[in-house]
């Protein structure tokens, strides 16, 4: 299949801070409706990996495909960066992330941190945009907050409008950072039901996760990481039933 | 040291502006803002005390004219309050006849007046709101022990609140050195004032502002380095082991 | 109620010129401000160190010694560029220094200098997710600003700019010393003619009061508007 068809293709991504090298050559290729997971121990490098796939970490080599449009770099004193800030902005605004700790703007109303990015990054006209986050705010069960501050909801409430957030843009692959570990356990459950939903509806979607039930049940394919490689990889029936690695083995064995 | 001489000896030979004359204008600038800054500051600190306890009290006759005072000399420029001590003495009738008369002979006098007053103001504030922040378990525990009210204040609210008020106060000093500049303008030959004398003298301004900026900062520079010190070893007890 | 012995309209003159170098003032150190807050967290070592230097010396010299400095040296800096400029062109041009616009560059590039701390402080009190997912979200660097940072950043850096808005505002007395007239330069002229202190210094002293007591509840107003969000706070 040629790479304009797939949403999203990841070649070979190095990266490292100082000295410490976190990501050895991971590729990665999203097709449509994929639901990939990546799964763990920390500082496995899954969730850099992740943030390297909207260039909020710049890969030191390797290339990034959206669609077929590949990121251009350039070296810069040594270290590489993109070449054009412009096609970064563009290209972060069809990959929408979803973060741990929600990252909802705190100054603005659940409906404004839906309809920011739709006005002033895509320019809807605002009543279009109005119109198309309320509806999402209903979707995920949260229309009759839509006017409240994201202080005044619960955890799973702002990640469910974080969700909502990243649905506005109406992106071609949805990007999740470890979405439900900053949550309290009774709060998982609503983020990930809206999560199946996504996944169910054939939303591209590339999730970090520990919840190992939504990686079994939901993902097209689970990734496997250990020290910035891919150790193992697959279908979740493979992977998480007949897994061959001896490390991967230990890493889903019942802790207790 | 010999090269630096050789190098630096025409310079000083060449130039018209840096002579023994002027820089003795410097100096006599220098020893008077010193004078005018320490005395406030002294002054100042000893009518704060008192006045930072009064004003923390609860006690409403004594707590809001304070407030008042602080209120009007912290809202006010410092230079209207230069102006009125200033002015305000010198054009009463007969004062030049009575005992007071050295008062508005010598502008020295009505600087120290609005300069130690301002710097009472602040300084009390800064001390209020150290008294303010004593943990309540210290007071407690002063009590527990029998002290009487006035003596836990004497022996552990007020020595706690100082050291907390040591970083504000030291920023107030260098506040003070810096206000102290407007004296000049009752004609008191100040540090700012010779630099003035030697700029209008050779209308050359940056030589004559540059070289007693520079002499400020010196001043500024030694006194934040001061307070530093007597910060590491009074606020000892509150940095981690 | 005074009788302020025909000085009243050159006072109301005065006051108004305090007032309105105050203000543009404000805005000259609030832009400065920003400015060398941007330049203090880049990554730029030239612009850092620049940055730093700035704020330190500023923060060593009295307002007035660079109040002089600016102003006396501004015309002799400025005289000796037109100089310059007229050898070389052959032209004749003179270009006089204005007094109200070296205050107001006086006291922005003094004020800029304390501002730019408030700043700096105010950008490291923002939750760095925040900006993150303005990026996340394609924002430019400069739209993120505009949404996101300055937003939150302004409810942490607000009691800041009052404070040093409060000593700016009694700083601006000091442009009477360089003989521009605000209301402090009047009343001196009035009580030398006069010799009546406590009738022109009391009103002038009141007139920063009053400024001061206007901008309070500006600033209670930019309080709730920056608040939202946070007070609200279930």
């Amino acid at each position: 299949m040629a790479d304009s068809e797939i949403p999203l293709v990841v070649r070979d991504l190095h990266k490292s801070f100082k000295d410490v090298s976190v990501l050895n050559g991971l590729s990665l290729e999203a097709h449509e409706g994929d639901v990939i997971t990546l799964i763990g121990a920390s500082g496995s490098g899954k969730s850099t990996f992740l943030r390297c796939m909207n260039l909020l970490e710049v890969p030191d080599a390797g290339d990034i495909i959206v669609h077929g449009e590949p990121v251009a770099f350039k070296q810069h004193n040594k270290t590489r960066e993109p070449a054009s800030w412009k096609q970064v902005e563009r290209i972060r605004s069809r990959l929408a992330m979803v973060f741990q700790g929600f990252n909802l703007w705190a100054h603005m109303s659940l409906i404004g941190n839906v309809i920011e990015a739709p006005i002033h990054v895509l320019g809807v006209p605002r009543r279009q945009a109005r119109e198309r986050g309320m509806a999402l705010l209903e979707r995920v069960g949260l229309a009759d907050r839509a006017d409240y501050f994201p202080a005044q909801l619960s955890g799973g409430q702002q990640q469910r409008g974080a969700i909502a957030r990243a649905l506005a843009v109406d992106p071609e692959v949805l990007l999740f950072d470890e979405p439900t570990s900053a949550l309290d356990p009774e709060l998982v459950g609503d983020v990930l039901a809206v999560m199946r939903e996504l996944a169910d509806e054939g939303r591209t979607m590339v999730v970090v996760t520990h919840e190992m039930d939504f990686a079994r049940d939901v993902s097209s394919q689970v990734i496997y990481l250990h020290e910035g490689r891919i150790e193992e990889a697959g279908a979740p029936a493979d992977v998480l039933k007949k897994p061959n690695s001896p490390r991967l083995q230990q890493f889903l064995a019942p802790r207790f | 040291m010999e090269q630096w001489l050789t190098q630096v000896a025409p310079f000083l030979s060449d130039n018209l502006i840096f002579t023994p004359n002027t820089l003795a204008q410097y100096w006599d600038g220098l020893v008077n803002t010193v004078q005018l800054v320490f005395i406030s500051l002294v002054v100042g600190l000893f009518l704060a005390v008192p006045l930072a306890v009064g004003r923390a009290s609860r006690r409403v006759w004594l707590n809001v004219p304070i407030w008042l005072f602080n209120y009007v000399f912290r809202g006010t420029p410092l230079l209207i309050q230069l102006y009125i001590a200033y002015y305000g003495f010198a054009f009463i009738d007969g004062v030049q006849d009575s005992a007071f008369a050295f008062f508005i002979n010598d502008p020295v006098y009505p600087a120290l007046l609005a300069f130690t007053l301002n710097t009472a103001a602040y300084t009390t504030e800064i001390f209020v709101g150290a008294i303010r922040a004593t943990p309540q378990g210290e007071l407690e525990a002063a009590r527990a022990y029998g002290m009487s009210a006035a003596t836990a204040y004497r022996r552990v609210v007020l020595p706690s609140a100082f050291r907390r008020a040591l970083p504000a106060y030291g920023n107030e000093v260098i506040f003070m050195l810096h206000a102290s500049a407007i004296a000049s303008a009752v004609t008191i030959t100040d540090l700012t004032g010779a630099a003035y004398y030697v700029y209008a003298r050779f209308y050359s301004p940056f030589p004559a502002f540059i070289f007693v900026a520079l002499v400020y900062m010196l001043l500024s520079f030694v006194l934040q380095g001061g307070f530093k010190v007597l910060e590491t070893r009074m606020l000892r007890h509150l940095k981690p082991a | 109620m005074f009788d302020f012995q025909g000085y009243g309209p050159r006072l109301l003159e005065g006051a108004w010129l305090t007032a309105e170098l105050a203000v543009l003032s404000l805005i000259a150190a609030l832009v400065i401000g920003l400015m060398v807050a941007s330049a203090k967290s880049s990554r730029s070592m030239t612009l850092k160190s620049v940055a730093t230097v700035y704020t330190t010396l500023i923060r060593g010299v009295p307002d007035l010694v660079m109040m002089m400095l600016l102003f006396y040296g501004g015309q002799i800096g400025m005289n000796m560029a037109t100089d310059g400029l007229n050898a070389w062109l052959g032209t004749d041009m003179f270009i006089n220094v204005n007094a109200f616009a070296a205050g107001v560059v006086t006291l922005g590039v003094i004020y800029g200098a304390y501002m730019s701390e408030t700043f700096r402080g105010a950008f490291l009190a923002v939750d760095a997710g925040q900006m993150e997912a303005a990026r996340a979200y394609g924002m430019s660097p400069w739209l993120a600003f505009r949404r996101v940072r300055f937003p939150l950043m302004m409810r942490h850096a607000l009691p800041g700019i009052n404070n040093n808005w409060l000593v700016l505002l009694k700083s601006t007395a000091l442009v009477s010393i360089i003989g521009l007239s605000d209301m402090v330069y009047v009343a001196d002229q009035a009580t030398k003619a006069t010799h009546q202190p406590f009738l022109f210094m009391l009103p002038v002293g009141l007139g920063y009061l009053a400024i001061t007591a206007v901008s309070e509840l500006v600033v209670t107003g930019l309080k709730r508007r920056f608040d939202v969000g946070f007070s609200q706070a279930t």
